[in-house]
């Protein structure tokens, strides 16, 4: 009879990848297919990107704009999108290279597809996400109510969630996708979380208002700092930024996007946006400080060491948001310029970056080890310039983008003494070394391995790397618009002071170039001496991987499994402990009920007399009845055996004035006793033999007793305590009714009560009845029919 | 008016449960009946909403001498929601083929108990709905006529009963504490009552709405019957029959008992917060879906006992709206579990979306109004569990849905297309209802309001 809950022997946490050597080689072979008409797909979605990116554009230049319309007026929501500076910089962002990835995707997705032997139309999906995702991304740009924000900001999550898992054949890509989905998505409730408590303090999400009103104290800080660690989780900081790495099994073109420029920048707009809040509290500050300068070390030194291209540049992410979010700690008008410069400065190069290591695995028969390549210039020299480009905007070179990166970076450490200064300095100059082993590994050198891929790649491969690094170039040429885009980006997060940071190439000995030249010296040497470091970080990079939150994340995934099943094994899976379950802590629930209450008075025994001795003696039987019924072992002394004790409760209500009730209950003992002795008589005679010969466990001779006295008790306290106690009549509805039955047309209350008062109660139960029937009906038919 | 939304239903099920509901044609009929009894219950509930409280007493009696009936707020709302479950677990159903005779009889028969204990404001009557509604449940667990769905049935109708029972011995306490079985009589009668017995009587009613809500510790056959019965069943059990649990809490904790409410919210919150963490923790090493989702709604339920804990106006706003949000997500991802295709792989991904709360599905609606009754009273272990279930909740919703279908272990089930059509509306209903909240947010408040716990 009872259904047994399956269990289950697998107690490993599902879809966990702890060893990095399983992740997957990512690109496709050189067997694909014949390269057919571009795909409409991606052409539509590279042209809605770019009309989006002009129509941002537009709007922008013509001074922005904003809408604001009722969401739930009994939270104060308002979809309140506005295009200022900050939103404007991340929504050009994720459109401009929006065009640019999905340009770059056409052909790349379909050899990725070909190679895995999976149909064309396998990329629907892919690009209803990428869309959905640089929706998402415009919102969240612009998005000036927290609640607002926040689901956007899941939205991208959700995005990213199936993009990381677009390989479904991969069990890499499940852990993958589940680790960033995990980590970004539990992080974004602390975003939710400050803003509620926001909220809550304010009456209103609306962002500037929370702004307008925020006053320093505990309140904003516990706030700012939650909404902190949603941002930081989500622009892979560390201790987070596990999950970054792990992200790099989704197709290159979505390592360009979102785990690059886009949504691993969400994180860093949250901050820029949320900044004068954050700025509030020096705590906040400085925690970003840390947690910046720690991320660009760790991810810098591990980027020293990785084999597989795209691993190299999710680690170098890791490091350039620590740039930025260091920025953001040290604050000041350097700090929120330099943020927001940054991020545009790092989206152009990292997604040129990505797309060059696409389109080389692609060339290269999917080989993304960067021992195996090299030499690779001969073969694809447009896209080894490109990369030299982007590879140079990263590293801080100057006539490049990222030199101005640098240049501020280093004018908000300077600010903090030299200390600071020269951990800061740092990150760069790993930058230098590792991107340029990134680089020369790929096309400088003889070949390690033959090339025996299509060769050069496609134009439409090509030219968004191009033009990415042709950006790089040209906004390292002529800073202005970057410039003055970037310090108005400034102003928002400074809440509206101007931001007054200029930018321009000084051949001078300032303390910015002198750090600038050491950084090239130091980067160039640490280049040089690569393989006399490379133990070093390496240790490091082992310590780290075997020790950091990577591991506590697996670990703690396969603990809750573990946990989940030593638990699931104690789990009650017998009706008798199944009741038990019920009575027992209804019990402790009535004792507590019994502590928390004053009882003086109310469970007095009043005296007993010698006319209430019929009553005792049936009482006495009723209760002896009940406890002989734990002895017998044949089935049908024991339904005798509670009959006897039915029928002395029908007695104790004959003696106390309710005939009625008395008879009712011996006509239901009646019945129920002839009804057990007929359905005895139909079972098998060994079925009952076998049951009244089971043996009781051990357990169950300590537990039954048990179980049974303290529902017994707290039966007896219930009963006892609401029923026994006598109540003044005067407020009883029961003599109304007896005095309205007349008007009911009733001879006698009762019927009155039935028929007229409560009629509406009898007919529902006599409904119950019908349906009870006809459930007993339908179980005997579909027996019988068995 | 007030009776018509009842009246459909019960008229209509005694025909039905004559006729062989294996045919399209009665099947539909009851479909049919459903949806009038869904219009009705809608006009009525407009009603409410714009002009307030409608009440009726039976047979123009006074009051307390024939039955109130008054529908408010809270009880059209969770009228509203079971009511649309059983249409929507009527039709999926239907479209599927129906295998047991009085399977649409026994729904429609239920949608009348429910409406019925919605609309109840006598306590005597509110259980004997109580009793329609659960016996329309035990003949429903039964269907699929398995000796699975026996056992299931066998366990629930044994440990409900259990349960019916002290709500009954509770029904009797009132009775004879307040001499009146009218919830508004039995307010003011309780107040003067000695404490404990008044205290003794809540604990009771504690009991029996936590047995049917299946909450931690009282939980033990709710996994069994989930688990055991046809996914159709569960989406009812979980999404429609399990609302008696959170209204009865709602409406007897913070409406009849307020105070006993107020000196027991501790218990509410403990219980509660123990039922989130166990609920979550069980479902985490669980690879069946109807598994884990059995043991979420073991942690689901627990949001709801905190929030009616927590109390006041937010609280209780809280404890509806996670009520109606956790209806919809588990009859929804009930009713997509005997399903496959890539169609109800984004249905199933809505609805565990909604479970842990990631926008736009409607369950962070719930999050977040957990999250503002946590703050409001300014209590960081409440927060922090919260956010805990949220966290484990990730864990298990997400695990389940990559081996269900990106592993592709869900690769048995109905595939013809129109039987997904009704788990695709749940999922457009649950994105729908967290993309627009206002209406969720509006009658959640509203329906707070008509308790007299949110009265200062």
């Amino acid at each position: 009879m009872e259904p047994q809950t399956r269990t289950e022997p697998d107690e490993r946490a599902p879809f966990v990848v702890s060893d990095s050597a399983a992740r997957r080689r990512d690109g496709a072979g050189a067997e694909a297919g014949p390269l057919g008409p571009f795909p409409p797909a991606a052409a539509l979605a590279a042209t809605l990107a770019a009309l989006a990116f002009a129509a941002i554009l537009y709007a922008w230049l013509r001074g922005g704009g904003s809408i604001d319309l009722p969401w739930a007026p009994t939270l104060g929501l308002r979809l309140h999108f506005r295009l200022d500076a900050l939103g404007a910089l991340y929504a050009l962002l994720a459109t401009g290279i929006g065009a640019a990835v999905f340009l770059y995707s056409g052909r790349y997705l379909r050899l990725h597809l070909a190679s895995d032997g999976r149909p064309a139309r396998d990329e629907r999906s892919f690009y209803a996400f990428m869309l959905l995702f640089a929706v998402s991304m415009v919102g969240l740009a612009t998005a000036q109510d927290l609640l607002l924000l926040f689901v956007f900001w899941d939205l991208t999550a959700i995005a990213s969630y199936f993009l990381i898992g677009f390989d479904r054949h991969e069990t890499a890509s499940w852990s993958g996708a589940l680790m960033a989905l995990l980590v970004t998505g539990i992080t974004a409730v602390a975003l939710l979380v400050g803003s509620v408590i926001l909220f809550v303090a304010h009456g209103t999400f609306s962002l500037p208002e929370i702004i307008a009103h925020a006053r320093p104290g505990t309140t904003l800080t516990v706030a700012a700092a939650l909404i902190a660690v949603a941002g930081l989780a989500k622009s892979a900081q560390v201790p987070f930024h596990f999950w970054l790495p792990n992200a790099m099994v989704a197709p290159t073109p979505v390592s360009a996007y979102l785990h690059s420029a886009a949504m691993v920048a969400a994180g860093v707009l949250l901050i820029g946006r949320t900044y004068p809040l954050l700025a509030q509290s020096q705590l906040v500050l400085d925690g970003m400080l840390v947690v910046g300068l720690a991320s660009m070390l760790t991810g810098g030194l591990i980027a020293l060491t990785r084999e597989r291209l795209k691993q190299v540049l999710a680690y170098s992410t890791v490091a350039q948001y620590g740039y930025m979010v260091a920025l953001y700690g040290l604050g000041g008008a350097a700090g929120a310029v330099g943020g927001a410069f940054f991020v545009a400065a790092h989206a152009l190069a990292k997604s040129a970056l990505f797309m060059v290591s696409g389109a080389v695995t692609q060339a290269s028969d999917g080989e993304e080890r960067l021992g195996r390549l090299g030499g690779r210039w001969r073969t694809m020299p447009i896209v080894a310039v490109a990369g030299a480009l982007a590879a140079a905007a990263l590293a801080g070179l100057p006539l490049t983008v990222g030199f101005f990166k640098d240049e501020l970076l280093f004018k908000a450490a300077l600010k903090r003494g030299p200390l600071v200064t020269a951990l800061v300095a740092a990150g760069p100059v790993l930058t230098l070394a590792y991107i340029g082993r990134f680089w020369g590994r790929i096309f400088l050198g003889r070949p390690r391995q033959a090339p025996t891929g299509p060769g050069s790649p496609p134009a439409t491969l090509v030219a968004p790397i191009a033009v990415l690094a042709l950006l790089s170039l040209a906004f390292g040429l002529w800073i202005a618009p970057l410039e003055s885009l970037a310090g108005a980006v400034g102003s928002v997060s400074l809440a509206g002071k101007p931001a007054g940071i200029s930018l321009a190439y000084y051949l001078d000995a300032r303390a910015t170039n002198l750090i600038a030249l050491g950084v090239y010296a130091l980067g160039g040497l640490l280049l040089a001496t690569y393989r006399h470091w490379l133990p070093v970080a390496q240790g490091f990079a082992r310590v780290a991987l075997r020790f950091g939150p990577e591991r506590a994340y697996v670990s703690s995934l396969r603990q809750a499994n573990r946990l989940s099943s030593a638990l699931h094994r104690v789990e009650v899976r017998d009706l008798r402990r199944r009741v038990a379950w019920v009575l027992v802590p209804c019990g402790v629930l009535v004792a507590a009920g019994l502590l928390a209450t004053p009882t003086v008075g109310q469970y007095a025994i009043g005296k007993l007399g010698v006319g209430d001795a019929p009553l005792a003696i049936l009482l006495a039987l009723a209760a002896a009845a009940a406890l002989a019924a734990t002895v017998p072992r044949s089935q049908l002394v024991l339904v005798l055996v509670l009959s006897a004790s039915g029928y002395s409760l029908a007695a104790v209500f004959a003696l106390f004035g309710a005939p009625d009730v008395a008879l009712v209950a011996v006509l239901v003992e009646t019945l129920f006793a002839l009804l057990f002795v007929a359905v005895f008589s139909l079972l098998p005679d060994d079925v009952l033999r076998r049951e009244q010969s089971l043996s009781v466990s051990h357990s169950r001779r300590w537990r039954d007793p048990l179980v049974g006295v303290v529902s017994g008790f707290f039966a007896l306290a219930v009963v006892w305590g609401t029923l026994s106690s006598p109540v003044p009549s005067d407020r009883r509805v029961a003599e109304r009714l007896i005095d309205l039955a007349p008007a009911a047309h009733g001879k006698d209350v009762v019927t009155a009560i039935l028929s007229d008062f409560r009629a509406l109660d009898t007919l529902a139960e006599v409904t119950v009845l019908v349906i009870a029937l006809a459930g007993v009906a339908g179980a005997l038919t579909r027996r019988r029919s068995r | 008016m007030l009776f018509l939304p009842l009246l459909i239903p019960w008229l209509a099920a005694i025909p039905l449960v004559l006729l062989d509901g294996r045919r399209k044609g009665v099947a539909w009929l009851a479909v049919g009946a459903l949806a009038a009894h869904l219009a009705a219950l809608a006009v009525l509930a407009v009603r409410v909403f714009a002009a307030g409280p409608q009440e009726a007493v039976t047979g123009e009696w006074p009051p307390g001498v024939g039955i109130v009936v008054r529908a408010d707020a809270l009880g059209m709302v969770f009228a509203l929601l079971s009511s649309g479950v059983l249409l929507a677990a009527l039709v999926h159903e239907t479209v599927a083929g129906i295998e047991g005779r009085r399977f649409p009889a026994f729904v429609v028969f239920m949608a009348a108990g429910l409406t019925g204990l919605f609309l109840a404001r006598d306590v005597f009557n509110f259980y004997v709905f109580f009793e329609v509604a659960m016996i329309s449940a035990y003949a429903l667990s039964t269907y699929g006529g398995q000796a699975r769905e026996a056992g299931a049935a066998f366990v629930f109708a044994v440990v409900n009963l259990l349960g019916s029972f002290l709500f009954l011995l509770a029904v009797a306490g009132i009775y004879h504490q307040t001499g009146t079985l009218a919830m508004d009589g039995v307010t003011t009668g309780l107040a003067t009552a000695a404490p404990n017995a008044a205290l003794l009587i809540a604990v009771l009613v504690l009991v029996a709405f936590s047995v049917k809500l299946g909450l931690f510790p009282f939980h033990p056959w709710l996994p069994a019957v989930y688990i055991g019965a046809r996914p159709a069943v569960a989406a009812i059990l979980a999404g429609a029959l399990a609302n008696i649990g959170s209204y009865g809490v709602l409406r007897f904790g913070a409406d009849v008992l307020p105070a006993q409410l107020r000196a027991g919210s501790v218990a509410l919150v403990v219980l509660g917060s123990a039922s989130i963490v166990y609920g979550a923790v069980q479902a985490i090493g669980r690879r069946e879906a109807a598994e884990v989702l059995a043991y979420s709604t073991i942690g689901q339920v627990g949001y709801v006992f905190v929030a009616v804990g927590i109390g006041g106006a937010v609280g209780l706003a809280a404890a509806v709206l996670y009520a109606v949000v956790n209806g919809l997500n588990k009859a929804l991802l009930f009713l997509s579990i005997d399903l496959r295709g890539w169609l109800v792989g984004a249905a199933f991904a809505v609805g565990a979306f909604s479970v842990v709360g990631v926008p736009p599905a409607a369950g962070f609606l719930g999050k977040v109004a957990m999250f503002q009754a946590g703050v409001e009273i300014g209590s960081v272990a409440l927060v922090a569990l919260i956010f805990l279930g949220g966290a484990l909740s990730f864990l298990y919703m997400f695990q389940l849905y990559q081996s269900d279908f990106w592993a592709g272990t869900r690769e048995v089930g109905r595939s013809a297309p129109r039987t997904r059509v009704v788990a695709l509306a749940l999922a457009v209903l649950v994105l729908g209802l967290g993309a627009w909240p206002e209406p969720l947010l509006a009658v959640s408040r509203d329906a707070a309001a008509a308790l007299e716990g949110t009265r200062p």
